[in-house]
């Protein structure tokens, strides 16, 4: 955890830096008062600063913390996070429904081991639900895709 | 006779057959949830967000609201039957809760749960209907340094009492500002941190950000969390839900205490739900003549917490209401509901949208009768509920966030966003950053910075005017010592330990 949160101090840090070059770009001070550029420097300024206590803390306490960051099933995270990208990427030609119906299905089946015909009831489901309640009662543009759904 | 005809006028909102059935809705939906112990009432309101986009305001946050204190009922079964908090509002509750279940009492448990629940529930409408008026008439002479003294206030509290690092706490904060800032500016007209990408141009939807740091970042905790589902073997005979004129007699007082604890510390910025229950049980065992019971199955220890969290629950609505200012994440989320149907509450809310107000008002009794009714005979169907395998629920909540994330902009780039956002969530609670602070920040930043530039051309640049008005000068007085607060902690705790080693 230790270099963790040395890690997250050093990307406070960048973000920091960053949110305070990009203020500088902009007018510190408009016509008649504070310009755009006035309240989002601040914040970048005192960012740099809770990142530098925040890496001064994790290095006086490294190697004394107990607890760590990789958990045993943070790859079932990653795993999860991974199908969400591909899902997200099948979108522009599966469509939306049927995209969210897919992810929905194979997780359940790759990591929850339900049966396959649960898994398929479950998809279809989830695809006529986002239909109906958001493409149909709510109007809502749903991107369909190649495939129409 | 004000409060009694614009109450009336509330139940002829409140009781139209719509309000009804969607208060209905939200209390048994709050109910689930709250039994669920891999989702919370800011994740649950934020998934149904996007689904009151064609429904009026006011039916809309009577459902959201009903989520609200219906989720403080449902935890309790949890902690009651399986000693696994289905709520951290609930957390106190698992200490007496569940030793009650273990000596066979489960019944007067969770009876005792919904009805101190229903009691200070009911008592804390009463006195938010009397309250809240008189907090917007009070903030009518509010003018740019109040309201930026108050966010700067609200955001100071939360760093002292919301508990954890306070460099943490202020980095949540800041992220969440410049979250805020992102988009054109609306005096100078240019554009900010959009970084050369047209999505950006109009902002991060706060809809965006709330289903991918409570909805997708929610899915990634929960995989890495065990959670328990042996549900204990307790026998729900109908006669055995109802309490005893004992078990009534050792409650009573704490149901009380617990009622007014909750609605004094949910109305303070981060006082919350959680910290009322934890306080009013901590002041149930000094008062009791025996507090050796507490911890072995003391009625009084479930009754209080559980009283306290819901008193808080309603409480929370007087700031959110009165000056537009949320208390906690779900209020947060709440507000910038308020802000997706076109509605700013704050003192003017009492004015123009009395309806809205008053019917939400009178809808929480209607809530509160249909909790105490559906806690004492839908029980054991609750119980079934938490049979369901994460795996199905984990599909459910990235469906509702995705499409919710969606539907803020009909576009494809704001999914992408929510996934970011949803690992920048999981991040920061695997690393102890509260994302409760970044919500609240997001929510307050616009009026925080807007308030903050007109106070600054109203003076010609002089910070002065901060401290030149009464009410503003105290706002920020109490900001400031709440950012010093932490420092002077720091300071003692140092000059404490060198003491120790020069006397060792």
């Amino acid at each position: 955890m230790g270099v963790a949160n040395l890690l997250a101090g050093i990307v406070v840090l960048f973000f920091g830096s960053l949110v305070t070059y990009s203020a500088s770009q902009l007018p510190y001070r408009g016509e008649y008062g504070p310009g755009p550029g006035f309240l989002p420097l601040w914040i970048g300024i005192v960012l740099i600063g809770c990142a530098i206590a925040t890496i001064i803390k994790a290095a006086r306490q490294y190697g004394h913390e107990e607890q760590t960051f990789i958990h045993p099933k943070t790859r079932q995270v990653a795993f999860v996070f991974a199908t969400l990208i591909v899902t997200f990427l099948l979108v522009r030609v599966v469509g939306l429904s049927l995209g969210l119906a897919l992810f929905t299905g194979f997780t359940m089946r790759a990591a929850g081991k339900h049966s396959w015909i649960l898994c398929i009831v479950m998809a279809v489901v989830t695809t006529a639900v986002v239909r109906v309640i958001f493409g149909v009662m709510l109007d809502i543009p749903l991107p369909k895709g190649v495939v129409g759904l | 006779m004000d409060i009694f005809a614009n109450l009336l006028t509330g139940f002829t909102v409140a009781l139209s057959w719509q309000n009804i059935l969607f208060c209905g809705l939200g209390v048994l939906f709050g109910q689930l949830v709250g039994v669920l112990p891999g989702i919370g009432a800011p994740t649950a309101i934020a998934l149904l967000l996007p689904l009151t986009f064609s429904m009026s305001p006011t039916t809309a946050i009577i459902m959201l609201a009903g989520i609200y204190y219906g989720v403080a009922y449902g935890g309790t079964i949890t902690s009651v039957l399986i000693n696994v908090p289905g709520e951290s509002s609930t957390v106190m509750t698992t200490l007496d809760g569940h030793q009650m279940a273990l000596q066979g009492r489960a019944g007067p448990a969770l009876s005792v749960a919904a009805l101190g629940s229903f009691i200070a529930g009911t008592l804390s409408v009463v006195v938010l209907m009397s309250f809240a008026p008189i907090l917007a008439r009070f903030a009518l002479r509010f003018g740019p340094a109040e309201y930026f003294g108050l966010t700067a206030m609200a955001f100071g509290l939360l760093t002292v009492l919301g508990g954890g690092d306070p460099v943490k706490i202020i980095i949540a904060t800041l992220t969440g500002l410049f979250f805020a800032t992102i988009g054109i500016d609306v005096v100078s007209g240019l554009p900010r941190f959009a970084f050369g990408v047209p999505e950006l141009l109009g902002g991060i939807d706060p809809i965006v950000i709330i289903t991918g740091m409570f909805g997708i970042a929610e899915v990634f905790n929960s995989i890495e969390e065990e959670v328990r589902t042996d549900i204990l073997k307790a026998k729900f005979r109908f006669r055995d839900v109802f309490l005893t004129w004992q078990d009534w007699v050792k409650s009573r007082w704490g149901i009380l205490r617990g009622a007014v604890i909750g609605f004094v510390v949910g109305m303070l910025p981060a006082g919350g739900i959680t910290t009322a229950s934890f306080l009013a049980y901590l002041m149930e065992k000094r008062v009791s003549k025996s507090p050796e019971r507490f911890g072995r199955g003391a009625i009084e220890g479930v009754a209080a917490p559980e009283s306290a969290n819901n008193a808080a629950s309603i409480s929370g609505f007087a700031p959110l209401l009165a000056l537009g200012l949320p208390g906690s994440p779900t209020t947060a989320i709440l507000l910038a509901g308020f802000m997706m149907w076109g509605i700013r509450p704050g003192p003017m809310l009492f004015q123009n949208n009395a309806d809205l107000v008053w019917g939400l008002f009178a809808s929480m009794y209607v809530g509160n009768v249909m909790l105490v009714l559906m806690n004492i005979f839908l029980i054991p169907a609750f119980v079934t509920v938490l049979r369901l395998p994460y795996t199905i629920l984990m599909g459910l909540i990235v469906v509702f966030s995705t499409v919710g994330a969606f539907s803020a902009n009909n576009n494809l780039f704001d999914i992408w966003m929510m996934l970011g956002l949803g690992v920048l969530g999981y991040l920061m609670k695997k690393l102890h950053y509260p994302v409760v602070p970044l919500i609240l920040a997001l929510v307050l930043g616009k009026l925080a910075e807007n308030s903050l530039r007109q106070a600054l051309t109203l003076s010609g640049g002089s910070m002065g005017i901060f401290f030149k008005r009464p009410i503003s000068a105290v706002f920020v007085s109490l900001a400031i010592l709440a950012y010093l607060f932490p420092l002077v902690q720091w300071a003692v705790k140092s000059r404490r330990r060198r003491r120790g080693l020069a006397e060792e």
